[in-house]
């Protein structure tokens, strides 16, 4: 466990060092993204109730963090196969997912300000309590490994081009048809069905409850299902990491 | 010996073989050179050392243990310099080559001052804290160091030399064999057979995924021990001149024509070779003792491949 602690923080330095000159300009484009998703909402429902806002601004988070994973770390893989840093890193001695939990963790400190920002303003904006409960950091860790496995496993069974494509279309599908920001009735009989079995759902239903202590389904079931989910999706990206040529 | 490879094979899904029934060992303190043309299975080879690809038959053993099937074992026992160098964008060398001794177990204090003496024995200083795109010769000879900073039991070396300065290159041969005598095994892959022939113990030529040669380079070379060395430049345009019967195992490559030439015959080779200058055939020649080089294309031409 040390070692591989050991391992992912000195990954962590090396990816820090790879992006720190880009840092600021992540930063900046991340609160003012979330200022813009605030404003936005107000456009896009023009007399928009504080339920509603709820419902909006504590599923933002959800796509943020699942749109993390299926976007920059598979972008990663896919880099690193073609520049060699892959390669050299699958020869070093350390745990096979060390690289894909730094990822995680590197993106999720890029990212946590700006989505931490949008809610606060969010809340003052629409006027709805927040009530930050201590679920909020298995719940984000959840949400961010399965969608990052997702991600992983897609980049490395595939080539770059083809995986880029496969999962933007993923993050379109949970962008619109995914019930995160809007209660899962709204949608057609036949999604509810598939939504009853994957993750997303759920997780948009942790995650609110996470931050705002309002349940919109049963908690237990929904912490049982994405830890499922996640652990299968780890599983599989292990076998994949473990997989020689 | 530390690394032993006996009979290993690798046929990929649609039947390419990429290497078949390699087999070679090398001990500690020894440089081995593994030499051989483009797509020969040296990179293949070097991979399945790694545990990065398994071979279809055949076994790898490191120290007594299979490591095809105890990957990670490869993975804990070697340090690993790839033939495209490692990307370091936003790093400086010293960061980089810290980070990797640090990647490889090292404690903070030993792998600074070991990377600080590497980076003065290759004359890196220049660049040691600039976090800027490093030409090529100086990337590889940052992975280099990342490679040797905490050296592994086994060291691999792929194409170490390539795009290096002769000043740099003969200051890091000097760092390959102070590794080595520092108790690791070295696995150099190259391309540069007169280099190697320098610098190396013991190496094995391979192609089409064949060992078609192994030894030192002396042993490699004794039966052209009592012959030379002739190698004609062709004057561009003009055709390959007749061979004379004195000129054995001749061979091309593009302008540039080798043989080799017994002691005898040497007076009788020069009065040809200059001939065939003064008829504008050919642009300039040298004769020489034999040199791996001959060894080398004579297996590989042999074996009907060619670089």
């Amino acid at each position: 466990m040390t070692d591989s602690l050991r391992a992912c923080k000195l990954l962590f330095i090396w990816q820090f060092h790879r992006f720190k000159r880009f840092l600021p300009m992540i930063v900046v484009i991340q609160v003012a993204l979330a200022f813009g998703i605030v404003y936005g909402l107000a456009f896009l429902i023009p007399h928009i109730d504080s339920t509603t806002a709820l419902y909006l601004a504590t599923g933002a988070p959800t796509v943020a963090l699942l749109l993390m994973g299926l976007t920059v770390v598979p972008q990663e893989v896919s880099q690193g196969k073609l520049t060699g840093r892959f390669e050299y890193l699958s020869a070093l001695p350390i745990p096979r997912l060390a690289t894909l939990a730094t990822d995680v963790f590197f993106w999720l400190a890029a990212q946590l300000p700006g989505t931490a920002l949008a809610l606060i303003v969010a809340a003052m904006r629409f006027h709805f309590g927040l009530r930050i409960g201590w679920t909020i950091v298995p719940t984000i860790l959840l949400v961010a490994f399965s969608g990052a496995s997702v991600g992983y496993g897609i980049a490395m069974l595939l080539q770059p081009q083809v995986s880029m494509q496969l999962t933007s279309f993923i993050s379109i599908g949970i962008l619109l048809f995914s019930p995160i920001n809007f209660p899962m009735e709204r949608l057609p009989s036949a999604l509810q069905a598939i939504h009853r079995v994957l993750p997303v759902k759920y997780m948009g239903d942790l995650v609110r409850w996470s931050l705002s202590g309002k349940a919109t389904g049963s908690i237990g079931v929904a912490f049982a299902v994405v830890a499922g989910w996640c652990a299968l999706g780890l599983l599989t990206s292990y076998r994949l990491a473990t997989r020689r040529r | 010996m530390l690394l032993e490879v006996d009979g290993v094979t690798k046929i990929y899904k649609k039947g390419v073989k990429a290497n078949d029934g390699i087999s070679l060992s090398v001990g500690r303190g020894e440089v081995f050179g593994l030499l051989g043309p483009n797509g020969a299975g040296k990179t293949t080879l070097v991979s399945q050392i790694l545990g990065l690809t398994v071979p279809t038959s055949g076994t790898i053993r490191i120290d007594g243990i299979d490591v095809v099937r105890k990957p990670s074992v490869a993975r804990q026992s070697c340090s690993y310099q790839p033939q495209a160098g490692v990307p370091i964008d936003g790093l400086t060398p010293m960061q980089a080559i810290e980070l990797s001794g640090r990647l490889h177990g090292g404690a903070r204090s030993d792998v600074r001052a070991r990377a600080k003496q590497l980076i003065g024995a290759l004359a890196l200083e220049e660049w040691e804290h600039k976090a800027i795109t490093l030409s090529g010769g100086v990337m590889r000879l940052v992975s280099f160091c990342m490679a040797a900073v905490v050296p592994g039991r086994i060291v691999i070396l792929d194409e170490p030399t390539n795009d290096i300065d002769p000043l740099r290159r003969k200051m890091l041969w000097q760092e390959v064999r102070k590794v080595a005598d520092a108790g690791s095994a070295v696995l150099l892959v190259t391309h540069n057979v007169l280099e190697a022939e320098r610098c190396v113990d013991r190496l094995a030529i391979i192609d089409g995924g064949r060992v078609v040669g192994s030894g030192t380079p002396a042993a490699l070379k004794s039966d052209t021990a009592d012959w030379l060395h002739l190698e004609l430049v062709l004057e561009p345009g003009s055709s390959e001149p007749e061979l004379p019967s004195f000129l054995r195992r001749p061979a091309t490559a593009g302008r540039r024509m080798i043989g080799e030439v017994s002691g005898s015959a040497l007076p009788e080779a020069i009065a040809w070779a200059t001939t065939m200058r003064k008829r504008g055939v050919v642009e300039e020649f040298s004769i020489g003792p034999a040199t791996l080089v001959d060894v080398y294309v004579r297996h590989v031409t042999a074996n009907g491949s060619h670089d």
